[in-house]
C-alpha cells in the first residue's frame, strides 16, 4: 500500500454515472486500482458492481465521469479498443461458446492478436495454467462442468494478455470447493503480475483474495478499506451490507 | 472440421464427373441451376447463418453482378472469363457500400432496409433506360467460348467451387469464428475484443461478391438480364434453400439448393399451387426442423459445430 501510493494508479474511475435507458444505475462510482493489486468491489445484489465493469470495458456508455487506464482516458471507447489497451473482462455467468471446442474458445480470446505463432504460444500458456483444459482441448465447451467453464472463461480472458483482469462473479453457481479452486487461480494470476479487479457477492471469499475492497451501495461507492480491516470487523461489514 | 472439407471435395468431384455420364441437355440444365443456386444459397447463408441477420436484399448483389457482366460483355466487349469475376468484384463493392449502412441496424430494421435497397436498384434498372434498356432489359448477351451446355456446367461448377472454398475459409478463419461468437453472444464477443461490425462486414461483402459471381454467370447463361432479377422470387428461393437445408452450416445450403431446385422443376405442373406448397414446406421446417434437414442426420452432427446450441445460461439483456 505504501509503495503504491506514490505511483499513479493503473485504473482510476472518477464519479461515473451510467443509465440503462432512462433508469440511472450508477450515481457516482469512484475507485482506484494500483499495479499488482487485487481489488474487490463488494455489495448487495443490484448495487451496480457488474454495471461498473461493463462501463469500464466500454459495453455501456457513461453519462458523466472519467475512466483512466495507464494514464489514458478510456471512457466511452469501443470495447475492442479497451481490450487492445490491456483490460480483459471476464463476464458474469461464465459465458463460453458452448458449440465451439475449448481450443476454439481460447483462440477467440486472442482475437486481436494477428500472429498465429503468438496465439499458439498463449494457448500453450493457458494449458500450462489450466492443465484440465488441455485434456479437454477438443471437447465442446458446453460439455464442460461449471467449474471448468469458469476456468475456460478466465483462460479466454487471459488470452489477450491483459495487464488488468476484471472478473465478474467468478464463483457464481459453483460448489464451495470449486469456488475455492477458482480463487486459488485468481491468486496465482495475480502472483504473475496481472492486476485484478474482482466483483463478488461471496464477500468472505472476495476479501480473502483481495488486498483492498470498495463497498458499493445503490450505485455509489460508500467506503474503501483494506480487505483485512473489513474481514476482521464484522460490525463494519454489517453496517454497509446489511448483514 | 476436416470432415466438412472431405464432404465438400467429394461433392465437387462427383459433380465434375456428372456431365461425362449424363448427356441429356434438360438434365444438364437442371444440374446447372442446382449449382447456380448452391452459389446463391451459400452466399446468403454467410449473412443469415453466420452474421445472424436476415437479409431480404440479397438479390441486389445478384442483379448488380448480372447487369455488370451483361454491360461489360455487350458495351465493352469483355470476354466471359473476365466479366464474371468483374461482376463479383463490383457486387462486393456494392456490398461494402450497402453493408456499411445496413449492418448498423438490427432485426426487423435490417430486414426492411436491405429489402428497400434491392427495390431501389430494381427501380433504377427499370428507369435508367440509357444504360439498362429499362424494362426491355439487355438481351443477346454474348456467351463467348461457352457454346455448349457442358461448358456452362463446368463454368458454374468452377464458380461453385470458388464459392465453397471461400465460405470454408471464412467459416474456419478467426473472422468467421468471430462472427459466430457475435451471433451466439454479442457482448461476450465484444468483451474479448471482437468488433461485431467488422466481422459482419467481412461476411456481408463476401456474400455480396459471391452473389455477384452467380449473377454474372446467370447473365451469360440466360443471355438476358432485366429488372425482374431484383424481384422477390429469387430472394424467396434463396431463403427457402438456406432454411430447408440448414442455416449456419456449409453443407446445409447445398442440400437446400438441390432439393428446392428439383422441387421447383417437378412441381411445375401445379403452377400457382407450387408456391403454396413451398410455403407449407417452409412452415413445417421452421416448426419441426429449425436447424434444417442437415440436423436430421445424427451422424452428420459433428459437421455443424456452429449450429446454434442452447446457451449455457440465460441471456440477461445487456450483460
Amino acid at each position: 500500500m505504501s509503495q503504491t501510493a506514490t505511483q499513479p494508479p493503473v485504473l482510476s474511475v472518477e464519479q461515473i454515472h451510467v443509465a440503462y435507458g432512462s433508469t440511472a444505475a450508477l450515481h457516482g462510482i469512484s475507485f482506484e486500482v494500483h499495479k499488482g493489486e487485487t481489488v474487490a468491489l463488494i455489495g448487495a445484489n443490484g448495487a451496480g458492481k457488474s454495471t461498473t465493469l461493463r462501463a469500464i470495458s466500454g459495453l455501456l456508455k457513461l453519462r458523466s465521469g472519467a475512466i483512466r487506464f495507464e494514464g489514458r482516458d478510456i471512457a466511452n471507447q469501443p470495447p475492442d479498443k479497451v481490450v487492445a489497451a490491456g483490460i480483459a473482462h471476464c463476464p458474469e455467468e461464465r459465458h463460453v461458446w458452448p458449440a465451439m471446442t475449448v481450443e476454439e474458445n481460447l483462440n477467440l480470446g486472442a482475437f486481436l492478436c494477428r500472429s498465429r505463432a503468438e496465439r499458439e504460444q498463449r494457448i500453450g500458456m493457458a494449458y500450462h495454467r489450466f492443465p484440465r483444459l488441455r485434456e479437454r482441448a477438443r471437447q465442446l465447451a458446453g460439455t464442460l462442468s461449471g467449474g471448468e467453464q469458469q476456468m475456460l472463461a478466465i483462460a479466454r480472458a487471459l488470452m489477450s494478455e491483459p495487464s488488468l483482469l476484471m472478473l465478474d462473479e467468478p464463483s457464481l453457481g459453483l460448489s464451495p470447493k470449486m469456488a475455492d479452486e477458482v480463487f486459488d487461480v485468481v491468486r496465482a494470476i495475480n502472483g504473475h503480475g496481472v492486476t485484478v479487479l474482482l466483483v463478488e457477492q461471496n464477500i468472505y471469499n472476495a476479501l480473502d483474495v483481495a488486498s483492498r475492497a470498495y463497498v458499493v451501495e445503490t450505485g455509489r461507492t460508500r467506503a474503501a478499506r483494506p480487505a483485512a480491516a473489513l474481514r476482521s470487523d464484522p460490525e463494519l461489514l454489517r453496517a454497509y451490507l446489511g448483514g | 472440421m476436416p470432415s466438412d472439407s472431405r464432404i465438400l471435395l467429394t461433392l465437387l468431384a462427383a459433380a465434375a464427373l456428372f456431365p461425362l455420364a449424363v448427356h441429356d441437355p434438360y438434365v444438364l440444365h437442371i444440374a446447372i441451376l442446382v449449382l447456380f443456386y448452391v452459389v446463391l444459397a451459400s452466399s446468403l447463408n454467410l449473412i443469415v447463418g453466420y452474421v445472424g441477420e436476415f437479409s431480404l436484399g440479397h438479390t441486389a448483389f445478384l442483379g448488380v453482378g448480372a447487369y455488370a457482366a451483361a454491360l461489360l460483355a455487350q458495351k465493352a466487349g469483355w470476354p466471359v472469363w473476365a466479366t464474371i469475376p468483374a461482376a463479383g468484384a463490383l457486387a462486393a463493392v456494392a456490398g461494402g457500400f450497402i453493408g456499411a449502412i445496413t449492418l448498423r441496424l438490427k432485426g426487423p430494421y435490417f430486414v426492411i432496409v436491405t429489402l428497400s435497397f434491392a427495390e431501389v436498384l430494381r427501380l433504377v434498372a427499370n428507369n435508367w433506360i440509357a444504360v439498362t434498356n429499362g424494362p426491355m432489359g439487355l438481351a443477346g448477351i454474348p456467351q463467348g467460348f461457352l457454346q455448349d451446355k457442358r461448358l456452362f456446367f463446368y463454368a458454374v461448377l468452377a464458380v461453385a467451387a470458388v464459392t465453397l472454398y471461400l465460405c470454408y475459409r471464412f467459416v474456419h478463419s478467426n473472422a468467421g469464428r468471430g462472427a459466430v461468437a457475435v451471433r451466439e453472444s454479442r457482448f461476450v464477443a465484444q468483451s474479448i475484443g471482437i468488433n461485431p461490425f467488422g466481422s459482419a462486414m467481412l461476411a456481408f461483402v463476401l456474400g455480396a461478391g459471391l452473389a455477384g459471381l452467380a449473377g454474372g454467370f446467370y447473365a451469360h447463361y440466360i443471355t438476358f438480364v432485366g429488372p425482374d432479377i431484383f424481384q422477390f422470387s429469387f430472394m424467396a428461393s434463396m431463403i427457402i434453400m438456406v432454411l430447408i437445408g440448414g442455416k449456419g452450416t456449409l453443407i446445409g445450403p447445398i442440400i437446400g439448393a438441390a432439393i428446392v431446385t428439383l422441387l421447383e422443376e417437378y412441381l411445375r405442373d401445379m403452377q400457382e399451387l407450387r408456391l403454396t406448397l413451398f410455403g407449407l414446406i417452409v412452415m413445417a421446417v421452421v416448426l419441426f426442423l429449425p436447424n434444417g434437414i442437415i440436423s436430421l442426420a445424427p451422424k452428420l452432427k459433428r459437421l455443424r459445430p456452429h449450429a446454434p446450441a442452447r446457451p449455457v445460461s440465460a441471456d440477461r439483456g445487456v450483460l
